[in-house]
């Protein structure tokens, strides 16, 4: 931005100081050479006569040189050259005024005298009167000595009369030039900040279009920002594209209420017991400073979107609330999946219980029927079928749990459960595997039990699930065992078998066995859903990578934790640890 | 009457004392299941409903005294009937035991809510169906 005020030369020493055309006049050798000039006219025309020849022509060569003087130095600021000039030429007017006798000479007097009456000093005053007296002496042999007296008085007054107008003018002209100056300064000061305001607005501009640049980018996410009332003001690519409505057709003149179901406003305010419209759209952001939530948009052609919305309010630049901004995540499919992921989970509950409901029951009728008793042959195949379909049903039960897990619907049921109890169950569900595999389990638990606050049914899952892992890693002639004890847990998250300052009580349940052991490079993947080691695919262990997984969920759920040392060829240790109630 | 109205089996008649049972399940082996059951358990079955439609007119039109419901069931759901019978002063009597693949938490506590007295998730064992309907049968409390 320019001024264009400022936009005019500057003196040499930087200010904008200057002299008007008149004071130039004055001040320079243009009067006394314009004087000298018109009396050397009027010489040679005879208009004024002459008395002695020689002393005119001094006069004139005097005049001559000191004007030549003058209009060579007049740039010179020397002080003793601003009297000495004007005193030469008061010696040449002597010399005319003696060479013609004429008092029409002295009026060349004008001219030196104006120039050391403008000194800035007494001393061009003084040179003055003096030249003047003895320029008035000269003919004094012709005229009266009274008019020398005279002729001296009024160069004298009037000479005074104009030092004190040339001192008064000098005063008003350092004055000016003060002024001036201060002038100088205070528009270098309004340029200073017209060029911080001009760069200051070209950041700000710069800043917003990288702004606008950016909200543009966005076309897979709707950026709507409203006033208070809900006018919309910001309406993005990505809003365009998601409502099917261009921007100028909403900003300034839609509300953002427009792409709401009224409805479901009106169920929010009812559930907050806050206002409908707007109100309950943004009720929680302000309570909270920001608010995610699905919310259904009603796009141009009428269909509904399901949207995830995260509110917040907006300020404007003094910080006082402006609107509201609403950033929408278009999840009308993601939603849509998960409730066909829900569906799957329910399909498979009916699907799969229903039929094993069946087999189960059946087989249940066939091998207890006493009327009908069977072989031991018929036993032995219905019992292979009765294992079997158990197993199906604790692979669905997984699934279930996992997806259960998964969708956030995993709840616990909590009570107080012994632990002692839930190990000594999981050892006899496990002793006839344990034993046709040739393992050997042992249970150390605390005579007198250790209550824990949890599920008694997850609790048994997780532990069942060790254990039966434990028994399907251990090879023939190997050994399990299930040691419970109590611990404490200290800030710092390490578990000990004493007491200390602070500690929380803990219940560790460990089950160490002598198997195969897990590689090292995938102990790290051992809770991730479906995984099974390669010793277990090598070893054609059976089971699809759940049972660790819905351990360690189960575990994390009641506050605990899972953990296992393993070295391969030497066996594993999964170590749970459950807080203990104070 | 519908054939999958009768009780399978093909049971001579109801034993003196016999408490009268309903059975609904849109699965028909299930459904057989559950019968056979019952008369393990001394109950006669009166009516043997393949949806939830004929089941609950089946419970208004017969009034027995004990009705063996599916949950997930075609036309009404177990959960429905439950309410339905509890609204009416004619039916609010009939003891009710659901049967339902599902069998979490929030399941069982919408059927016990619904006006069920007892739910039996599946797979379920025909010895604990024989406990529960003889329970319910004597008007005992069931776990």
């Amino acid at each position: 931005m320019s001024l264009a005020v400022l936009d005019r030369p500057q003196a040499a020493d930087g200010s904008w100081t200057r002299r008007s055309p008149v004071a130039g006049v004055l001040h320079g050798p243009l009067l006394c050479t314009v004087l000298f000039t018109g009396a050397a006219l009027l010489l040679l025309t005879g208009s004024i006569p002459v008395a002695d020849r020689d002393l005119v022509l001094a006069g004139l060569a005097a005049a001559s040189a000191a004007t030549g003087v003058a209009w060579a130095a007049r740039r010179s600021r020397s002080v003793a050259g601003s009297v000495a000039v004007p005193a030469a030429q008061l010696g040449a007017v002597a010399l005319l005024h003696a060479g013609t006798g004429s008092a029409t000479t002295l009026l060349l007097l004008v001219g030196p005298l104006w120039a050391l009456a403008m000194q800035p000093d007494r001393r061009g005053l003084l040179v003055g009167v003096l030249g003047s007296a003895a320029v008035l002496s000269v003919p004094a042999v012709t005229d009266p000595p009274g008019a020398l007296l005279l002729g001296t008085l009024v160069v004298a007054a009037g000479g005074s009369a104009v030092h004190g107008t040339a001192r008064r003018l000098a005063a008003r002209s350092r004055e000016i030039g003060q002024l001036e100056r201060e002038q100088a300064a205070l528009l270098a000061q309004v340029q200073s900040r017209a060029d911080e305001l001009d760069t200051a607005s070209r950041i700000l501009a710069a800043r917003a279009q990288t702004m606008t640049s950016v909200i543009d980018a966005v076309t897979e996410q709707s950026i709507i920002g409203t006033d208070r009332d809900g006018t919309i003001r910001v309406w993005n690519p990505g809003a365009e594209k998601m409502l099917g409505v261009p921007r100028p057709d909403v900003v300034r003149t839609r509300s953002i209420l427009d792409f709401h179901l009224p409805e479901e406003l009106d169920a929010a305010a009812a559930d907050r017991a806050c206002g409908t419209g707007l109100e309950a759209l943004v009720h929680a952001a302000r309570e909270h400073g920001s608010d995610v939530r699905d919310w259904t948009y009603v796009a141009a052609d009428g269909s509904h979107r399901t949207v995830s919305v995260a509110i917040t309010p907006r300020s404007d630049d003094r910080g006082a609330h402006a609107g509201w901004n609403f950033v929408g995540t278009d999840m009308t499919e993601a939603r849509a999946t998960e409730r066909m992921k829900d569906q799957f989970v329910s399909l498979i509950s009916h699907e799969l219980r229903t039929p094993l409901s069946s087999i189960l029951g059946y087989l249940e009728l066939v091998m207890d029927d006493e009327d009908q008793p069977l072989t031991d042959e018929q036993r032995q195949y219905l019992a292979t079928v009765e294992r079997n379909a158990q197993r199906l049903l604790r692979l669905v039960g997984d699934l279930l749990f996992t997806a259960q897990v998964e969708s956030g619907r995993f709840t616990l049921q909590p009570a107080d459960v012994d632990l002692a109890g839930v190990v000594r169950a999981a050892e006899e569900t496990a002793r006839v595997a344990a034993a046709a595999a040739g393992v050997q389990i042992v249970v150390d638990v605390p005579d007198d039990g250790l209550v824990v606050a949890g599920d008694a049914v997850r609790l048994g899952q997780a532990c069942d699930n060790l254990v039966s892992n434990a028994v399907k890693f251990t090879p023939a002639g190997g050994r399990i065992d299930l040691v419970l004890r109590r611990g404490w847990r200290t800030p710092e998250g390490e578990v000990v078998d004493h007491r200390v300052p602070e500690a929380a009580p803990v219940a560790l349940l460990s089950v160490a066995d002598t198997g195969m052991g897990i590689p090292a490079g995938e102990q790290g993947q051992m809770f991730t859903r479906f995984f099974r080691t390669s010793n277990a695919q090598r070893n054609a262990v059976p089971g699809v990578g759940l049972g660790l997984t819905i351990t360690k969920a189960i575990t994390t759920a009641h506050g605990g934790t899972l953990d296992l040392e393993s070295t391969e060829g030497v066996g594993t240790t999964f170590t749970m640890t459950l807080p203990v109630p104070g | 009457m519908d054939p999958a109205l009768h009780s399978p089996g093909g049971s001579a008649g109801p034993a003196p004392g016999a408490i009268r049972v309903l059975v609904a399940d849109d699965e028909d082996d299930i459904r057989a299941l559950v019968c056979l059951a019952v008369r393990k358990a001394g109950g006669h079955v009166v009516v043997a409903a393949p949806n939830g439609t004929t089941a609950l007119a089946a419970a208004r039109a017969q009034l027995p005294d004990l009705a063996v419901l599916d949950v997930s069931m075609p036309g009404a759901t177990g959960l429905e009937i439950c309410t339905a019978l509890r609204a009416t002063p004619a039916t609010a009597g009939i003891r009710i035991l659901l049967l339902s693949a599902g069998a979490s938490p929030d399941e069982v506590t919408r059927g016990l809510a619904a006006g069920a007295d007892a739910y039996l998730p599946k797979p379920f064992t025909v010895a604990g169906l024989v406990r529960q309907v003889r329970a319910l049968a004597a008007g005992e409390p069931v776990a």
